[in-house]
């Protein structure tokens, strides 16, 4: 074999095995709204962390139910109503959740993986991961127009060691301008809508869409793969931003964003130079329930998972990487440094529910300018590289406790005249013995190489 | 007889209307349940009401304005105790009640404040930012509070029609012509 070759198949082999291991966020909706709401987790989700219309439209009204003027839950008041008479001669009146809202979430994987070795040895192993991970939330609103939503991550890492993130910590202002829902903006560390919107991929949750958020440009000829600390120079699947998004005429939902840029490592948490990154997002709803929970003229089933409805958009980033060097080196083991120059980001988003079944995915393309210097910082190459990548998955309420999905991901590398484009498949298959504890089955394979394969069981439960 | 008959017409004329109820329920919906909607009848044209002599009582227990929502009519003098076994306070933020401010009082104290116009007064506590009270100062004598089924019963009507209407703290407003005819349901839904 030649060491090109050789090269793509280690690169291809390093890729399953991340395509393997990656995981996703955890979902924005907790059992600290149930107790606030005094509801069911089903009243928002089709089966947790899943949203169904309503939670859809609960979220995008800053986690208030939509035509809600008073929680379930009496509020400890910070300021009565009339106080606002007076503003700015008294503080601005608000109120706070009785009690602190927190919810946990601990998610428990025996996780089997079959994988090809360097060498081309086949490898199994099955661990129990018990926890995998462990998610304490925070969430609710301050008054009628503040809402936060915090989440703090324990997870336990391969080598025993284990890890504390931040993964969410939000606060949202709510229908500051204009009419109800149609502006509003969120600040801190969270999930651009770019992604969130795309939360209907929760079913599964421990087989993320590592092909749509963790494409690594950086390489030779445009990057190969997928990063292996799960960050990539993809669409972030996290950011710490400012975004502004709302609902107009019940069907329209848009978002503007600018955050922190790439920082010193694809999945880095400050930002590497000046500049930030933006991106925007723009979608409009057919049939269903509207986006701010409208049912004007709309007849809905009786069973809240169901609708018939169809909504489309389109999705663009703009990245800014100057100054964050990734070292690489090349086969003669000469070492140099890559820049993310500039890199774009576009896309088309749809989803199609019909009754029991919702069909979605986004097909998205690439551009990077990667610049090239030497290890005494001289420039000695600026390129141009296109990729592109698509996922698309089917969800299906077989009966209300037992769901099933099935995705298909691919993504075709700038290389791929060297590299074949990376393809997965995913099955899932979900049991809800209660509302809030679900068991999982989770079937990921690398269509490239039969013997890459993962099969996790998975118990999870939150309250 | 001419003359008994005369005597019985004016004698008919001069009594009051049949007195007849109003009664129903209001319907708050965004709202945790139905209580402290206000219903009342409308001014009546050509008829005043004179307050009355008798104060209305209210009352600071618990931290909380006692009850939440207190209708009188216009002119009424409403006299506010202090039960609690810490100072409060209160004034209302609206011009309609004249902004007035009674000061700081201990326990067992009262202070009295006379609402001559027609308001929806919002009563607050300087010392207790989070408490809230509504003295709604009302054109007639004619009204009720709803209770948290939404249910409310307004006595002691004139047959006749009117316009009734229906005042909540949070929530819009909403009127309806009414014809008062012995007990008379109207029911009523409020939002957002």
């Amino acid at each position: 074999m030649s060491p090109v070759g050789r090269r793509a198949r280690l690169l291809s082999i390093l890729t399953g095995l991340v395509l393997l291991t990656l995981v996703v966020p955890s979902a924005n909706a907790i059992p600290a709204f149930a107790r606030i709401h005094k509801t069911s987790c089903q009243t928002c989700h089709v089966g947790f962390p899943k949203l169904n219309p309503f939670g859809e439209a609960f979220r995008l009204n800053g986690y208030r139910m939509p035509g809600e003027t008073q929680t379930e839950e009496k509020a400890q008041s910070l300021g009565a109503e009339a106080y606002k008479k007076i503003w700015p001669r008294a503080i601005y009146p608000s109120d706070i959740p009785a009690y602190v809202p927190l919810a946990v979430n601990v998610k428990m994987v025996s996780a089997y993986a079959s994988s090809i070795d360097e060498e081309g040895h086949h490898a199994t192993k099955n661990d129990f991961q018990f926890p995998q991970e462990v998610n304490l939330f925070g969430g609710g609103t301050f008054g009628e127009h503040m809402g936060f939503f915090s989440e703090l991550t324990y997870g336990e890492n391969p080598d025993g060691s284990g890890g504390t993130e931040i993964e969410h910590a939000q606060l949202h202002f709510n229908s500051l301008f204009g009419k109800g829902h149609l502006i509003n903006f969120k600040i801190g560390k969270f999930a651009p809508d770019l992604e969130a919107g795309f939360q209907e991929m929760w079913l599964s949750t421990n087989n993320g869409i590592d092909t749509m958020f963790s494409f690594n440009p950086i390489g030779l000829h445009g990057g190969t793969g997928l990063a292996e600390d799960g960050g990539g120079i993809s669409i972030p699947a996290m950011v710490k931003g400012i975004e502004a998004y709302g609902v107009g005429a019940h069907r329209f939902f848009y978002t503007v964003g600018i955050s922190n840029g790439l920082g010193p490592s694809p999945g880095g948490n400050v930002d590497g130079n000046a500049s930030k990154d933006v991106w925007a997002r723009a979608d409009y709803k057919f049939g269903g329930m509207g986006l701010d929970g409208d049912t004007t003229g709309v007849t809905l089933p009786p069973e809240n998972w169901r609708e018939r409805s169809f909504r489309i958009g389109i999705l663009g980033y703009h990245g800014n990487g100057k100054g964050s060097d990734f070292p690489l080196e090349d086969e003669n083991g000469v070492t140099f440094n890559v820049q993310d120059r500039t890199f774009n980001r576009a896309g088309v988003y749809a989803s199609w529910y019909f009754d029991d079944l919702n069909v979605f995915g986004v097909a998205m393309s690439g551009r990077d300018q990667l610049d090239t210097f030497a290890a005494d910082g001289a420039l000695t190459e600026t390129a141009r590289h296109r990729y592109s990548a698509f996922f698309i998955q089917g969800d299906y309420v077989i009966l209300p406790p037992l769901q099933a999905s099935l995705r298909y991901e691919n993504v075709k590398p700038p290389s791929a005249a060297e590299v074949k484009s990376i393809r997965a498949l995913n099955v899932g298959l979900s049991y809800f013995f209660y509302a809030n504890v679900k068991g999982m089955l989770e079937y990921r394979r690398d269509l490239r190489e039969s013997k890459n394969y993962t099969l996790d069981t998975v118990l999870r439960f939150a309250f | 007889m001419k003359s008994l008959t005369l005597i019985a017409v004016l004698a008919l004329a001069t009594m009051p209307a049949i007195a007849g109820d109003i009664h129903g329920k209001v319907a708050a919906h965004g709202v945790r349940n139905s209580a402290d909607a206000v219903v009342y009848v409308d001014r009546i044209a050509g008829k005043t009401f004179p307050p009355p002599t008798e104060h209305a009582k209210y009352d600071q227990k618990n931290m909380q304005f006692v009850p939440r929502v207190l209708p009188v009519l216009a002119g009424t003098t409403v006299d506010f105790l202090n039960s609690d076994a810490l100072l409060h306070n209160v004034f209302s933020p609206d011009a309609c009640a004249e902004r007035f401010n009674l000061g700081t009082w201990p326990q067992g104290q009262t202070k009295s404040f006379t609402f001559k116009k027609e308001c929806f007064a919002s009563l607050l506590c300087r010392v207790h930012p989070e408490m809230e009270g509504f003295v709604a100062a009302l054109p007639t004598p004619y009204f009720a509070v709803t209770s948290a089924d939404g249910s409310y019963h307004i006595k002691d009507v004139p047959d006749g029609s009117y316009t009734v209407k229906v005042w909540h703290p949070t929530l819009k407003a909403a009127e309806k012509k009414v014809t008062v005819a012995g007990a008379t349901e109207a029911n009523f839904e409020i939002a957002k």
